[in-house]
């Protein structure tokens, strides 16, 4: 039996595997390791008027100071999916209480936030908006490892490249949970993920990458969701 | 085949320029201010005018770098909308004024108790291949004068604010440090605000009436062969001196 192929556009002889290389990089990916855990000091929950703001430690430059579109996406997992949460953005909340939470005067311990959350303008803003919890997030994704090598020629008849690229990230991220209602720390939660990235090459690269930073993103937020809703 | 060297060649030569002209160029930085909040804090009871003189309002930072070419941190621009919402925040009540004594009241302008005079007196930044971190950072050192409503010191202060920028979060080196002295910015407004009337001279000048005070000596000129006067402020502070050290 005969399958006849329509004809392609003259480009397409190099989209369609590249649409195949990106299909197939996407279905394989990289391996990743997670591991989420918890400590509670305090029970906890959530009404639909209450918000929840995640912002990152920014006091100096520091290893563990977190990527903001770490925060982002941590924000962005809580305020969605089923048992979804209202998050406030952290720029929204950092403009909003400015500047209470800037990086030279935000507070550093739970005991310092007692004081400040007396302040009447401050006390009334944070009703404003309805903030039961403060979640400062400490931690980065590093690349802890690489090997290999990958060299890429361009000819005038075509190119390619040939070789094998790997490396190895590691994130790791700590969340404090601060109670804005009574100044006290709620508990801690960390997400570690661990994963390696691989490129081999024959002619055409194929990269399958380990999404380790996402990872630990969804584990952590989905953690954290869990920890503000369910006091057990 | 020697039509594509032919268009290639000029492609490459174009190429190779650019890359060169990204390493050794001039970088112009856009400081905006159009995202600078108004700080939430107990209203201070005064009515300030604020001047900001020309030198302020255009000032530009210039450093050569060797291998990054020239960078060009335009910080004037953005002290109007910073003193806008430091005024709208902090004091009950302020205006700009275009010199630096009170002027004469009006139904539409109440009588001012004083004029807030700030300076950038010194500004310096690092990129993350300098310091060998990740980090755009950015220092400004402001000096504050406090003027009476007759044009008098109330008294003067030094503020050293500091900003920084991860390079993991910016795409461009002309983001990152951009972020860095917004940060900057951000960091000498939130510093000031909070500690304006804890600055000691201002908090005796407000507790004792926002008084007149008295005019400095005139000044002058020593004899020839005389010792130069030395016309260090003790009364000066430095308020910040060591958050801005510790940064």
């Amino acid at each position: 039996m005969n399958i006849r192929i329509p004809a392609l556009p003259a480009g397409s002889r190099f989209i369609v595997p590249g649409l195949c290389i990106i299909a197939l990089s996407a279905a394989l990916g990289g391996c990743v390791t997670a591991t989420v855990e918890q400590v509670r000091q305090t029970s906890t929950t959530m009404t639909e008027e209450d918000s929840i703001v995640v912002i990152g430690r920014r006091a100096r430059p520091s290893e563990q100071e977190a990527e903001l579109d770490f925060i982002e996406c941590v924000s962005r997992n809580m305020g969605s999916g089923a048992d979804a949460v209202q998050v406030i953005s952290e720029q929204a909340f950092i403009d909003a209480m400015f500047p209470w939470f800037e990086p030279r005067t935000a507070p550093l311990n739970t005991s310092d936030l007692p004081k400040l959350m007396q302040q009447p303008l401050l006390a009334g803003r944070l009703r404003e908006i309805g903030l039961k919890y403060l979640v400062w997030v400490e931690g980065s994704t590093k690349r802890i490892a690489q090997a290999g090598s990958m060299s890429c020629s361009v000819m005038p008849g075509g190119g390619g490249c040939f070789g094998f690229l790997s490396w190895e990230n590691d994130s790791s991220y700590e969340a404090s949970v601060w109670d804005a209602h009574t100044g006290r720390t709620a508990g801690k939660v960390s997400s570690d993920a661990a994963g390696t990235s691989y490129v081999p090459a024959l002619v055409v690269p194929i990269p399958l990458i380990a999404r380790v930073q996402n990872s630990a993103c969804s584990s952590l937020a989905e953690q954290l969701k869990q920890f503000v809703q369910n006091s057990s | 085949m020697s039509n594509l060297l032919n268009l290639a060649r000029p492609m490459l030569a174009g190429l190779l320029l650019l890359l060169l002209g990204a390493c050794v160029g001039t970088t112009q930085l856009e400081i905006e201010g159009g995202a600078l909040p108004v700080p939430l804090l107990e209203r201070t009871p005064v009515n300030l005018g604020i001047y900001l003189d020309e030198e302020l309002t255009t000032y530009v930072y210039r450093e050569e770098i060797e291998n990054k070419g020239t960078w060009v941190v335009p910080l004037g621009p953005i002290q109007l909308p910073m003193f806008e919402n430091i005024g709208t925040g902090l004091f009950e009540s302020y205006r700009f004024v275009d010199q630096p004594v009170a002027q004469a009241t009006t139904s539409a302008s109440p009588l001012l108790d004083g004029v807030l005079k700030p300076a950038i007196k010194e500004v310096q930044f690092s990129l993350p291949s300098q310091t060998r971190t990740n980090y755009y950072e950015v220092w400004v050192r402001y000096t504050f004068t406090l003027l009476d409503r007759a044009g008098n010191p109330v008294g003067e202060w030094n503020l050293p604010a500091y900003g920084k920028a991860s390079d993991e979060n910016y795409g461009s080196a002309s983001k990152g440090l951009e972020a860095a002295a917004i940060a900057a910015c951000r960091d000498a407004m939130a510093f000031f605000s909070i500690n304006f009337s804890r600055e000691p001279s201002v908090r005796k000048w407000l507790a004792t009436g926002k008084p007149l005070m008295p005019a400095p000596p005139t000044t002058t000129k020593p004899a020839p062969g005389a010792e130069p006067a030395d016309n260090t402020s003790d009364e000066q502070s430095t308020s910040g001196e060591s958050a801005g050290a510790q940064a």
